[in-house]
């Protein structure tokens, strides 16, 4: 029994911690712009949409938002896309040198994004990419993870559902599409969720390659605020700008979010 | 299989891998390559390109900086992959029964998780300040009341803290769920023999844990091998280098001073140390398992 309430005190203890910070971000969100001081002002009043009128009139955080939208969706399409295309080749057709083309696809995982920003970086300049939308996405689709893991998911199909497709006279999309495509529903899912949420995050390679104040991210720009100095609860107000669609959406689908953070391993 | 068709399987798969393949070459081979390339030369944006040989490495060797940026991104992750990792079984264990709450409690864990380290680093800022809930509470414990972030002794600590709360949910799910498959035979056996708590912890459940732990290890080491988020939005490096890590050098060196060939040198160091960090916790911790 003593057991059971020591055990209950800790986890309340450490879920106020957890929760401490995301009460603080929207409490102090909804200040007055002035000196934050503690205790005082995590007192739910007084309430004032300062903060928020600042950062969706004068400041571009609409804009940032719509950044954010666009860099995530159209890289979710995109990976899913291409990555399903070669993970069902690598699963199930045979071709010269596919071996070590998956392989040294898989060797790519070993070295990390920091390592490589800059090339990338001087290849996206080069073809006049920098501050464009194209220039932030296109890199980012060569996901070796991605192709791994459909790779692994459609090798475990068996065969025959898509011989006997082809047998009927199916066109090879066609297979792709009417079976390859249901079948891995529950995979596009987790890696869609992970995928999205990586490039909501992601901050280093939007910092760099979104330099003008329209071209940034959601993360770049707050921390654009952060750095101008901007008052506090207009810097939170655009963090619970960022960070309600995110928390929305992982109470509706909490099962995707946790199954593709555990699958792929490394946050974005 | 007949030839023709043979050959169609053939067109199709590589039609299929094409698109991925040449998105690979020019996005992740072709910059590795080059990542090394370039650390041999002097290039600039806009300036020209000389092949200077080893001189950035020699450079680096006798860049005070670049040691501090090595030495604090080690004491970062000296600090933080254990404590996160500790963390993690602890909230493990205290949520691995399935009472009234336990979900509730896990989805709770999980949500820094999934939280924008921008976003975390703009709260944690405030966490940290003068005056704010870290120096007031230390304050009332009697201790001294000042900013970690302004001081070189303590910024790492408040950067360790953040991460150990970023991270400590999804080092949690995975044992969990390893937790989960162990037999509940073994541990009712040991309880009958009279096993305490904590022995039926340290003899039945953690040497089944290890595999999960040496995983969490390495993943975790790697993730605070390349900390920048942070840094970036609470210290921006400072005070005075003090939190000056690897990828924060590469930015600054790269994108603010624009020596993109000595930054790739910062690049493939770092490289070189994720490496030769893996390779040791392979052969310690991983034979074990």
């Amino acid at each position: 029994m003593a057991w059971r309430i020591g055990r209950g005190v800790l986890l309340f203890a450490a879920a106020v911690l957890t929760l401490f910070p995301f009460y603080s971000m929207v409490v102090l969100s909804l200040k007055p712009a002035g000196p934050m001081t503690f205790p005082g002002s995590l007192l739910p009043w007084p309430v004032s949409m300062d903060g928020f009128e600042q950062v969706l009139g004068a400041r571009s955080v609409l804009r940032w938002a719509f950044n954010t939208l666009v860099y995530a969706v159209v890289s979710v399409v995109g990976v899913l896309l291409l990555s399903s295309l070669a993970g069902y080749a690598f699963a199930k057709k045979h071709f010269p040198g596919k071996n070590t083309l998956f392989w040294s696809f898989v060797a790519m995982l070993m070295v990390p994004y920091h390592v490589t920003i800059i090339p990338v970086f001087v290849l996206v300049s080069k073809l006049n990419g920098v501050d464009t939308y194209w220039g932030m996405i296109v890199p980012t689709l060569a996901n070796a993870q991605a192709v791994f893991l459909m790779r692994q998911f459609i090798a475990g199909m068996p065969d025959e559902l898509f011989e006997a497709a082809r047998l009927d006279g199916c066109s090879e999309w066609r297979v792709y599409r009417s079976i390859v495509l249901p079948l891995i529903k529950p995979i596009l899912a987790t890696l869609g969720v992970f995928v999205f949420l990586w490039h909501w995050n992601d901050f280093l390679w939007p910092l760099v390659v979104g330099t003008s104040d329209d071209m940034r991210t959601l993360t770049t720009g707050i921390a654009s605020l952060q750095a101008e100095g901007v008052p506090l609860n207009v810097v939170l107000a655009g963090s619970v700008v960022a960070f309600v669609p995110i928390f929305m959406a992982y109470l509706v689908g909490q099962r995707f979010f946790k199954e593709g953070v555990t699958m792929s391993g490394i946050k974005g | 299989m007949s030839t023709s068709l043979r050959r169609q399987q053939a067109r199709t798969g590589l039609l299929f891998v094409l698109p991925c393949v040449v998105l690979f070459a020019a996005f992740r081979f072709g910059p590795a390559i080059a990542a090394a390339a370039l650390s041999l030369t002097d290039y600039t944006i806009g300036g020209g390109t000389n092949w200077i040989g080893l001189e950035n490495f020699r450079r680096l060797a006798g860049d005070p900086t670049f040691w501090t940026a090595v030495r604090v991104t080690i004491v970062f992750t000296v600090l933080s992959v254990p404590l996160s990792l500790l963390t993690s079984v602890g909230m493990a264990l205290l949520t691995r029964r399935t009472t009234i709450g336990t979900r509730f409690f896990r989805s709770v864990f999980f949500l820094p998780v999934v939280t924008s380290l921008v976003l975390a680093g703009v709260v944690f800022t405030w966490v940290f300040s003068d005056g704010g809930p870290w120096s007031s509470i230390l304050g009332a414990l009697g201790l001294p009341r000042q900013s970690w972030l302004a001081d070189s002794a303590l910024v790492i600590p408040a950067l360790v803290l953040v991460s150990v709360w970023s991270r400590f949910g999804y080092g949690m799910l995975i044992i969990l769920a390893r937790l989960q498959d162990l037999p509940a035979e073994l541990e009712e056996a040991a309880m009958t023999d009279g096993a305490n708590a904590w022995q039926r912890f340290r003899y039945i459940v953690l040497p089944q844990l290890r595999p999960v732990l040496f995983f969490l290890a390495v993943i975790e080491t790697t993730v605070s091998f390349q900390v920048f988020d942070t840094v970036y939005v609470m210290t921006g490096g400072g005070p005075v280098r003090a939190s000056y890590t690897l990828v924060y050098a590469l930015f600054d060196q790269g994108f603010r001073y624009f020596d993109l060939g000595y930054a790739s040198a910062i690049g493939v160091a770092l490289f070189v140390m994720t490496l030769v960090v893996a390779l040791i916790q392979r052969l310690t911790l991983g034979r074990e398992s």
